[in-house]
This record gives C-alpha cells, sequence and structure tokens, in this order.
C-alpha cells in the first residue's frame, strides 16, 4: 500500500466524522490528495461518500475532524471553524445535474463569473471557451430544460470548472445516464479534468468508472475506508474480502496462513468438503501464520490445464464451459465449491472433462477475511 | 313486391333502431342533460347581463332606449372613474403585499428550519377560510382613529396622542385584504418550493453564491410561475371583493367597482342596467387576467430531474431563524389573533367606546343575533344563520354531485360536447361573484324563483362548482381509469360503476371538496348581497346588516359566530382532507 506523506498533500481530511441522528455515516476518515490529483470515493450506496463529499463541500456541517484546502482551513468543529460553502471555492457536479431550468445554457455556465464580478467581455471569453472545451458551443443560447441528459451533465461540468476553482467534487454524476454515454463520457470527464488539471473528487458506486478514470481510488463500507490505492493495486492487490469482491470478480476461499516469510510471500492451507490444499502466495497485509485469511484468485489467473504436474493442483470437474470468442468463462467444480476459471479459447476445455486447476504464486492472494 | 319493399324498411327501421338505442345510454343522456343545465346556469346570465348593460335607463326612471349610454357614464360620471382607480389602487396593493406575505411565509415553512414551522402552517392558512369582511369588521374595531382598541391601547398605556393607526381609508382595505389573501399565494408557491431539488440550490452555494443570492437567482425564480398565478389571483380576488371596501372605505369617500356596482344594484340610486354594464367592465378585465394565467402562466412551470437521497432540503437560518419565527408569528397575530380577540371583546359590551369596561360586561349580543326565539331577536341575524347553513349544506351537495358528473365525462366518457363543458366550467372562475350574481339578477327578477332561496342557491353553485369539479379531476386524473373499465368487463352497468367503483375511490377529495364549499357558502357576502331580500338574509348579508343597521357589539357578535362555525369547518376539513389537499 502506497500511504500517501500527508505533508504536501493540498487536500487534506482528518478524522472526519458526520453523525445523522445517532448513525455515524461517516466514521472517522482520514485522506489527502495531492494537487491535480482525481480521487475517487468508491462504494456501495449508502456508504457515506456523499456525506464525505457534502462534508468538503461544506453544505453541511461535520461532528469532528478537519478538513483543510491548500492553506485555507475548510472547517475544524474543534477550533470552531466552519466556512460557508460559497467561500470554499469549489466546482460541483452533482447526480440531478442541477441545471437551473430558468436560465440558458450560456447564463448557468457564467453564474459563478458574474458571483466574482468578473468583467462581462471575459465572462464571454470564458463561458465560450468552455463551452467549447465541454462540446456546447451550439447548444449556448438553448434552455437548460432543451438538453438531453448528455448535456446537462456537460452543461453542469462546464458551469463547474469556468470559474477554475480549486476543487471540482462529482457526486455520481453518470449515473443518470444511459450504458452508451456513461462509458463514453466517462472517458471525455477524464479528458476534461486531465485539461483543465483542477484537483478531483470523485464519487460513483460504478466499480469500472472507477478503474477508468482514478489516479486513486478509496474503497470504503459502512462510512470506513477499506482500502486506498491506485487502479492497478486496489484491482491486484485487494487488502480483504470485501474490496476483492467489490472490485471485479474473485474466488474466494476460506483459508489458514500456514507459512508467512514477513516479505509478503508465505503459503496458506484451504479445506473444502474434506479436500486439502496448500497454495503459496502473496500475502496481503495484516495477517501473519496461524491467521485466518482469504484465499482470492481472479478467474484470469487460474490456470485449467489437462495434465496435472505435481500433489498441488487442484482436481475438479468442469461443470460448464461457455464459448465467448477471445476466453472461455468455465466454472470446475471442486468439492464444494465452484471455480471460476477464464481459459484460453485454445485449451478447448469442454463440460464433464476432468482438470487440474494451477496458481501462479505471484496472482495468488491471502488477504484479510 | 310489397313484401319484400316492406321487409327492407322494417330492417332499415330496425337498423336505425338499434343506432338510436346504441346512442341513448344512461351515459351519453346523462351528459347531455347536463351539458345543457350547465350551459344554461353559466351562459345564460352573462349574455342576459351583457344585453341588458345596452339598455340605458331614461332619466325619469320609467323606460330604456338601446345604446353605448352606460359605457359612457363610466367615463363622465363623478363617482364611477374614481371607483375604477381606486379598485385598481387597492388590487394592486392588496396584491403586493400578499404576494410579499404569501411567498415569505412559504419560504420560511417549506425551506428554512425555522422552529415550529409546521406546527405554524395551518395557523398561516386559516385567513383563506375566514371571511374578509368580518376581517376588515375586526380591524375597524381595532384601527379606527377613536374608538380603535389598539389606538385606546397606545393612548392609555403609552400616553400616545391622537391615534396610532387609522384603517378607515384605502390603505387599510390593502391591509386587510392582502393579509387575508396571502395564504393564495403561499398555496401556490409553497409546493414547488417543499418538492424543489436540493442540489438546484447547494450548486449555487458551492459556486459562491451566499444563501441571499442563492434564494434571489435560483430559488424565487423557480417558483415564479407559481407566484405570478398566485398574485394574478390574488388581483382578480381583490378586484372583486365587496366586503372589504364597503366597510372601511365606501363610508369614507373611497368608493370602489363593487361598492358602486351594490349601490345600482339595490336602493335608491338602483339602476340594473349601469350595474350591468359597471359588471360587464369587471367582468371584461378579471377573465383576461385569469385567461392569461391559465393559458401562458399555469403551464410554465419547471421541471426538474430530482436527486436520489434524502438531505433534509432546508436551509439553516443560523440566529436568524428566530427572525423568520417572529415574523410568522407576527403574521399570525394580526390575521388571525387580534381580529378575533377584538370580536370577542366588543361583542362582550352592550356599547362599544374603546375602552374594556368590565363592568358592562354582557351577552345581550349574542342572545339577540342567535336566539330566533327570544323577543328581542334580530330576524335579519337569525333568518341568516338558518338561511346560510341550508345554502351550504345544499349548494355544497348539489355541486359536488355535478362536479362529479362533469369531471367523470371530461376525464372518462371523452364523447361530444366534453371540450365544452370543460370550458364552461371554467368560465365562472373568471367572473367575481358580485358580476355573476348581477348577470343573474337581470335574468331571473321576473320569475318566479327571485326573492327565494332558490336565487341564491343557483348563483352560489353556477359560481363555486369550478372548485369542487377541479378538486376532483385531479384526483380522478391520478386514478387509472382502467379500475373503471375493468367494473365494466364485469358486466357493471355505467352507474353501478360509478356508484361502486368511482365514487369510493373518490370519497377522500368528494369530502374535502364538500367541506371547502361549505365553507365558502357559509362565508359568501358579495353574490348575496345583490340576491337577497327580506327574509331570505344570508349569515354575512345579516353581518352587513348589523353593521349598517344597528351598532358594532351587535355585528361583532353575529361575526363571531360566523367565525367559530368557519374555525369548526376548517377543523373538519383538516381532519378529512390532510394538509397534503391544499399544498399539493
Ligand atoms: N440527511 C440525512 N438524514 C439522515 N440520514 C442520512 C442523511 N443523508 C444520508 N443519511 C444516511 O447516511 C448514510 C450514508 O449516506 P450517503 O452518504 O448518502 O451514502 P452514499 O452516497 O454512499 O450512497 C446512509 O445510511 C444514509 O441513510
Ligand atoms: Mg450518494
Amino acid at each position: 500500500m502506497t500511504m500517501q506523506e500527508d505533508t504536501g498533500a493540498y487536500l487534506e481530511v482528518q478524522n472526519l466524522v458526520k453523525y445523522f441522528g445517532n448513525d455515524r455515516a461517516v466514521d472517522d476518515i482520514s485522506f489527502a490528495v495531492p494537487k491535480g490529483a482525481f480521487l475517487t470515493l468508491l462504494g456501495p450506496s449508502g456508504c457515506g461518500k456523499t456525506t464525505t463529499l457534502m462534508s468538503v463541500a461544506g453544505l453541511h456541517a461535520i461532528d469532528g475532524g478537519r478538513i483543510r484546502v491548500g492553506d485555507v482551513v475548510y472547517t475544524s468543529p474543534s477550533e470552531g471553524l466552519f466556512l460557508p460553502p460559497e467561500k470554499r471555492d469549489i466546482g460541483m457536479v452533482f447526480q440531478s445535474y442541477a441545471i437551473w431550468p430558468h436560465m440558458t445554457v450560456a447564463k448557468n455556465v457564467a453564474y459563478p463569473l458574474e458571483i466574482r464580478k468578473v468583467n462581462q467581455s471575459e465572462i464571454d471569453d470564458r463561458v465560450a471557451e468552455v463551452l467549447a472545451l465541454v462540446g456546447l458551443t451550439a447548444e449556448a443560447d438553448k434552455l437548460a430544460t432543451n438538453l438531453s441528459g448528455g448535456q446537462q451533465q456537460r452543461a453542469s461540468l462546464a458551469r463547474a470548472i469556468v470559474s477554475k476553482p480549486r476543487l471540482l467534487l462529482f457526486d455520481e454524476p453518470l449515473s443518470n445516464l444511459d450504458l452508451k454515454l456513461r462509458e463514453q463520457m466517462r472517458v471525455e470527464l477524464k479528458r476534461i479534468q486531465n485539461e483543465v488539471g483542477i484537483t478531483s473528487i470523485y464519487v460513483t458506486h460504478d466499480q469500472s468508472e472507477a478503474l477508468v478514470m482514478s489516479d486513486e481510488i478509496i474503497v470504503m463500507s459502512k462510512g470506513k475506508i477499506e482500502q486506498r490505492g491506485g487502479p492497478v493495486e486496489i484491482y491486484s492487490r485487494p487488502v480483504n474480502e470485501y474490496v476483492s469482491n467489490f472490485i471485479g470478480v474473485a474466488n474466494l476461499l476460506k483459508a489458514k496462513v500456514r507459512d508467512s516469510d514477513g516479505s509478503g510471500q508465505g503459503v496458506v492451507e484451504v479445506s473444502q468438503d474434506g479436500q486439502t490444499m496448500t497454495v503459496p502466495c502473496q500475502i496481503g497485509p495484516g495477517i501473519g501464520a496461524g491467521d485466518d485469511a482469504v484465499l482470492s484468485v481472479r478467474p484470469e489467473n487460474v490456470h485449467a490445464v489437462r495434465e496435472g504436474n505435481g500433489n498441488d493442483d487442484v482436481e475438479g470437474e468442469v461443470t460448464h464451459a461457455i464459448f465467448l470468442g477471445n476466453y472461455v468463462d468455465c466454472r470446475v467444480k471442486w468439492g464444494d465449491f465452484e471455480w471460476k476459471v477464464i481459459a484460453h479459447p485454445r485449451t478447448r476445455l469442454k463440460a464433464g472433462e476432468k482438470v487440474f486447476l494451477q496458481f501462479d504464486p505471484e496472482h495468488t492472494l491471502a488477504v484479510q477475511p | 313486391m310489397t313484401t319484400e319493399t316492406y321487409s327492407s324498411n322494417a330492417v332499415e327501421r330496425s337498423r336505425l333502431n338499434n343506432r338510436l338505442r346504441a346512442m341513448v345510454t344512461q351515459e351519453n343522456l346523462i351528459t347531455l342533460v347536463v351539458a345543457l343545465i350547465v350551459a344554461g346556469a353559466v351562459i345564460v346570465p352573462l349574455v342576459v347581463l351583457f344585453v341588458s348593460s345596452f339598455k340605458v335607463l331614461d332619466p325619469a326612471g320609467w323606460d330604456t332606449t338601446w345604446g353605448f349610454g352606460n359605457y359612457v357614464t363610466m367615463f363622465t360620471d363623478r363617482i364611477i372613474p374614481k371607483a375604477f382607480v381606486n379598485t385598481l389602487i387597492i388590487s394592486s396593493g392588496s396584491t403586493i403585499l400578499a404576494t410579499f406575505l404569501g411567498v415569505s411565509l412559504a419560504w420560511i415553512n417549506a425551506r428554512t428550519n425555522c422552529p415550529g414551522r409546521s406546527y405554524l402552517e395551518p395557523y398561516n392558512l386559516i385567513p383563506f377560510f375566514l371571511s374578509p369582511f368580518v376581517g376588515a369588521i375586526a380591524w375597524h374595531n381595532l384601527g379606527e382613529p377613536q374608538t380603535g382598541l389598539l389606538n385606546n391601547l397606545a393612548r392609555e398605556v403609552f400616553g400616545i396622542e391622537g391615534a396610532i393607526i387609522n384603517v378607515d381609508n384605502i390603505w387599510g382595505v390593502i391591509w386587510v385584504t392582502g393579509i387575508f389573501f396571502a395564504p393564495l399565494v403561499y398555496l401556490f408557491v409553497v409546493g414547488s418550493l417543499r418538492r424543489m431539488d436540493p442540489s438546484l440550490e447547494d450548486s449555487a452555494r458551492t459556486t459562491g453564491a451566499g444563501l441571499f443570492r442563492t434564494t434571489m437567482t435560483v430559488t424565487l425564480p423557480l417558483v415564479m410561475p407559481g407566484i405570478l398565478s398566485g398574485a394574478i389571483i390574488v388581483f382578480v380576488t381583490s378586484a372583486g371583493e365587496f366586503g372589504v371596501p364597503f366597510k372601511l372605505s365606501a363610508p369614507y369617500g373611497w368608493e370602489t367597482l363593487t361598492t358602486q356596482i351594490f349601490s345600482k344594484a339595490v336602493g335608491d340610486d338602483a339602476n340594473h342596467h349601469m350595474g350591468a354594464a359597471m359588471s360587464m367592465a369587471l367582468g371584461i378585465i378579471t377573465v383576461f387576467l385569469i385567461w392569461v394565467q391559465q393559458r401562458y402562466i399555469a403551464p410554465r412551470s419547471f421541471t426538474t430531474v430530482t436527486g436520489k437521497g434524502f438531505r433534509p432540503n432546508v436551509l439553516d437560518l443560523g440566529p436568524w431563524r428566530w427572525v423568520a419565527f417572529g415574523y410568522n408569528i407576527f403574521f399570525i397575530m394580526v390575521a388571525v389573533v387580534l381580529p378575533i380577540v377584538c370580536l370577542i371583546i366588543v361583542s362582550l359590551h352592550p356599547v362599544w367606546t374603546g375602552k374594556i369596561v368590565l363592568a358592562d360586561i354582557t351577552t345581550i349580543n349574542y342572545v339577540k343575533t342567535l336566539m330566533w326565539w327570544h323577543p328581542e331577536a334580530i330576524s335579519a341575524a337569525t333568518n341568516g344563520i338558518g338561511n346560510s347553513l341550508i345554502l351550504a349544506f345544499g349548494g355544497a351537495s348539489i355541486s359536488m354531485v355535478l362536479a362529479l358528473v362533469i369531471s367523470y365525462m371530461i376525464h372518462r366518457t371523452k364523447g361530444f360536447g366534453v371540450r365544452m363543458l370543460d370550458f364552461l366550467s371554467m368560465v365562472p372562475i373568471g367572473f367575481p361573484g358580485i358580476v355573476l350574481a348581477m348577470g343573474v339578477l337581470v335574468t331571473y327578477i321576473q320569475t318566479p324563483i327571485y326573492a327565494t332561496l332558490w336565487i341564491l342557491m343557483l348563483a352560489y353553485i353556477t359560481r363555486f362548482f369550478p372548485y369542487g369539479q377541479r378538486n376532483i379531476s385531479s384526483i380522478m386524473l391520478a386514478i387509472s381509469e382502467e379500475l373503471d373499465q375493468s367494473s365494466r368487463m364485469a358486466g357493471a352497468s355505467w352507474f353501478t360503476t360509478l356508484r361502486r367503483i368511482t365514487i369510493p375511490l373518490l370519497k377522500p377529495g368528494l369530502f374535502a371538496g364538500w367541506i371547502l364549499l361549505f365553507i365558502i357558502f357559509l362565508r359568501e357576502l358579495s353574490i348575496s348581497i345583490i340576491l337577497f331580500t327580506t327574509g331570505t338574509e344570508t349569515l354575512s348579508v345579516g353581518v352587513y346588516y348589523l353593521t349598517n343597521f344597528e351598532n358594532e357589539p351587535l355585528t361583532s357578535a353575529l361575526s363571531m359566530a360566523q367565525t367559530v362555525m368557519l374555525l369548526i369547518a376548517i377543523y373538519a376539513f383538516r381532519r378529512l382532507a390532510g394538509r397534503e389537499a391544499l399544498t399539493a
């Protein structure tokens, strides 16, 4: 795990706590983001992502912790500090777009500049520039209600970035769009963020969105941080069962750590319906020899072969194999457990065949339960 | 040969019979009958009013000639042009005041964390149900320079010389009309304020706009169609309001169109044709404004995508919330509490001199106005109570039946004449009660129903059934038509379906609509004042009689009786209809 050094971070959230009644919607969260980075808060609905974002935006007061951006402290209840949202210099894109229906697109986008008392000719220039950036030049004089969902989303983004704020916040901005548009907008949003270079926090429950767009991802559950890291790290080195399960697809089995050399290599033992296997693997953080763990293997890292080559191999039966062109999606029954396996089409596996499963220790993980 | 012709004729005839029979269904028959009744009730008085306005009474008052004389008189008369101007001033002033009060109260209750806002809301709405005429009487007793309670308190407690306020003028009319019609604007905007997507405001806050700026540039513009609709309705209603200017400004030299129409309808100065012409003038203005509102403003409400999640969408006003609270309480004080307390105090005195004299406290005023068996009872008052109850029960019931049938026809049968019916049931909303009453007066004055309760009932229903109809229509639109259709599939006739399926589904709405009409009829003044005769006084006419020919304590006693009856009905309304019925 690459924990960011907190000093030097541009946005810093320390020990954030927010209650709704007696429920802790956000439970002691800390993170930091370097300038210009794109951080994603990822987690299932209700895990506290929006609450975290609103806390940064100042749309509600927090119950504990400290939020700082650059050298400005946004809020810190213990020091009695609370900067109202309009003083925080942020741009925000909402799930419902929140485009004001009584103004044209250009008026919507000009609004933040008018608030900042920028002179009219500069407003016109900036608005034209930003509308061009998001591809809405032709729609400038339309009423917001006459735009499609995707266009409203672009307008909303234009309005958020036009004043070059310190921080950009996104709350599930793509979740109201249909799949195709969503995939297209991901790329576009990321391109625009890169271009303007504004530090961004992006909230989503969609893991593929997070993987595609983010520099860093924070996986959350129940108001807490489960893991933080880059997309590759989160995907290939999940630290616990929750993250393995939430991101992508994984074979997850209860295991016990047999041996751990302290540098991340080790051996775990998995028992399943009377059968036992020992698997050499990477030992994740926070577990050592003798601990309970979960074995986590991605389907593409399980190799199914017809000829076994040792007693560490797992012998199972292919229950079904679906040919999908560039790969074969297989299920292999081993005791009670059904392995998900992605096999190369050349193997021509068929249902009913006996196969041996082999694991590459480099891509086989033991993680916290 | 002959037999052949005969038989082919017979086939023809039976085919025709079948077609006739197919058309003569319960459904179509009732549609036709109702359409004719509504057309007759709504159109005939307006046409007769129009025709009558072109008859000019000769100076001796015996004969009439055709011509535009009445319309010319409106500009050349000594009083009428001023009455026009006064009406304009009063309507504009009341509209500004009511809009300010209504919008600010709705905003406080729906969008801020003002303490106790959900408890205050019902009290903010009370003036909507009470009689503005009674409000004017109460404020007269509060703010008359010599005998006004507030002025006397100021003199006694603070030793102030003279009077602190005087409501017996055009400003008093604006004040009372404004506070009584504020709930109208409130009801037009509170729903959309409540439903507004909070991220519309949040995004303004994050772009750097403060609370005030966000409210002025985002929140209020978003509810502007509602504000404009409310303002137009208040303008029109104020222009047609009779009681308040009659009590507060006409006696002191500020006549309005309605007080002038009244003086042309009854009394020494009566000239129905002149009254008809002035009614036409007033009606044309109000119909035009209502048409603008219905056609251009009501459809312009903004629809927005609403985000998920349940942030409580209220603004934290910080310490200012106590200011909002105080403001809200202030409104309830001036619009509800002070007037009622004042009426009670005055009604308990044998004569009112502006001072509370505990030794003189008496119930004689209630005896004289309520106890019809008592020798000293005043028949205008006691008759009024009985007649108003009859009119309110009967009128509300007939109106709701009519409204039900019309809504059903408009939204379910979609047969011939339905669009016409839809239009006809909109027309009365455009005309002030006093205008429609002038039409009914000139139409039926020669018939036997004149000088009976029936003419009042007819005018009440004609003017107000559209409210019931809109009430039912909105619910009917929300109930799936398939529920009816499945009943027909199951073999039930149209009437059975109506009785067994439709009406039970509509029941809550029917009750709410019924009580609303009951309330309106119980306090009705501007129609009654034109159409009543001795023996057919109504409650408000009784109040009018007492204030005109008797004294303030008697007037206050009957006003209190009316207010109590209305408060009971409001309570029933809230219990039955819930708060959504009005504010949704
Ligand atoms: N305004 C609120 N009042 C009460 N509870 C809330 C409110 N907003 C959110 N919550 C609760 O806080 C938790 C986190 O909500 P939220 O931050 O909206 O989740 P997410 O955005 O991750 O879906 C949820 O359990 C939700 O029920
Ligand atoms: Mg959320």
